[in-house]
């Protein structure tokens, strides 16, 4: 098993034998005898995957890391939180993911088109399984809980993951004034209902 | 004399006239006290320290504090890390990652990692450089990083650092760049990690947590 541990702004990985997946190009440090190789189409998920990606602009680029050592990660100097999945499914900008254990699987979940406009895309990359995904952000990660009854809204160019059982929705606050630059600066936000948790990032890409 | 860390991001230096402060031009953030500030050219070691500083791309233009008072140094916002030497071993990290050392401490253009010409003409290629300032001495040292400066020990060999995210290493390390570039580089479907630079000996070696050049 692969242990993932974040310090600070870098992620250790202990590899014995394992091959992990991790953001191309963000190793920055590792002891003993890894191999590094580019994890193919789509972040190893094949032609499918590649396409989903390319469609929805979640495009991920993933190399695998195999062998036994341990293996420093980083990312622009941007903060690390290590995820522990069991079984359940976590929604993540796939610009944030740094780091997949070898038990996970990355798929793209669309909930409608509307997002593209934003930009940001309500199509986010899910990652379900059972073992350990490291994801970065720009600052520490704030959890913000959800509750039946008590939706949260968030700013599309902060929100980093989410899970739970819950039902996303792209908030639309575009008005003439938007229209004309008089705009409140916020003209999308993301409305989480259900059960979960959100994880926003206290900078708007 | 050593740097005062004031945050993550200032430090401050109290300077007198038996020890003034070698720092980056235009790094001062505030003073109090009498100090001057007057621009030293390259890496210091004469005609030939100049030569080598020009040749090598590893020149940073430098200015000397002198006076008495106490000064704030940083820069552009980035993290800095204050190394002290005890005088048995010397730093070597790029130049631009200086930001202010103790005057007394002494620099000079290394080479490091073996193969000649052709090591350096790869190192050019990763825009990293095997060229490469060596700082030796007692004194302190204010390194700047990106996101932190993170130690690695290096105790025997095995430790292999990416060449963007390398600040500089102290102690007996020698550092070997490896290349492994394959069709795969070539096409645009590299790992990203195609250059490495690897240490072995006894020592530390402090890389940053990003992989952005300044």
């Amino acid at each position: 098993m692969v242990t993932l541990t974040a310090d600070k702004r870098l992620l250790h990985a202990d590899l014995a034998g394992e091959t992990i997946r991790a953001a191309t190009g963000s190793m920055v440090a590792y002891t003993g005898n890894v191999e590094f190789k580019n994890a193919g189409m789509g972040g190893g998920g094949g032609f499918k995957a590649a396409l989903k990606q390319k469609v929805s602009g979640e495009s991920i680029k993933l190399m695998e890391c195999s062998g036994s050592g341990r293996v420093t990660f980083a990312q622009d100097a941007m903060d690390v939180t290590v995820i522990d999945l069991t079984g359940d499914t976590l929604a993540v900008e796939s610009e944030h993911i740094l780091a997949v254990s070898g038990g996970l699987t990355l798929d793209v979940k669309f909930s409608g088109l509307q997002g593209m406009t934003s930009g940001q895309g309500l199509a986010t990359t899910t990652v379900t399984g059972q073992g350990q995904v490291a994801i970065v952000s720009d600052g520490p990660l704030i959890a913000l809980a959800v509750q039946q009854g008590v939706p949260v809204v968030v700013d599309p160019d902060a929100f980093v993951a989410s899970f739970g059982q819950m039902s996303m929705n792209l908030v639309s606050g575009v008005s003439w004034k938007s229209l004309v630059g008089e705009g409140s600066g916020e003209p999308f936000s993301l409305r989480f209902e259900g059960a979960g948790t959100v994880l926003v990032q206290p900078a708007e890409r | 004399m050593a740097f005062e860390q004031v945050n993550s991001k200032v430090v401050r230096a109290q300077v007198s006239p038996a020890t003034a402060v070698l720092a980056r031009r235009g790094a001062m953030l505030g003073y109090d006290g009498q100090v001057t500030f007057r621009p030293v050219a390259g890496q210091g070691g004469g005609v030939g320290g100049f030569v080598g500083a020009a040749l090598s791309g590893e020149s940073n233009p430098m200015m000397a504090t002198e006076g008495t008072g106490s000064v704030l140094y940083g820069f552009r916002g980035l993290h800095v890390t204050v190394i002290e030497l005890n005088g048995s071993g010397s730093l070597t990290c790029e130049a631009d990652r200086l930001l202010a050392h103790d005057a007394n401490l002494q620099t000079g253009v290394e080479f490091i990692g073996q193969g000649g010409i052709r090591a350096a003409v790869r190192g050019a290629m990763t825009g990293q450089g095997l060229f490469t300032t060596k700082v030796s001495g007692a004194g302190a040292v204010a390194l700047l990083s990106h996101g932190g400066t993170y130690a690695i020990p290096v105790d025997g060999g095995g430790v292999a650092v990416d060449p963007q995210a390398y600040v500089g290493h102290v102690g007996n390390i020698q550092v070997d760049l490896a290349a492994k570039v394959g069709w795969r580089d070539a096409v645009g479907r590299g790992s990203g990690e195609a250059f490495q630079l690897k240490m072995s000996g006894q020592g530390t070696v402090y890389i940053q947590a990003s992989e952005q050049k300044f």
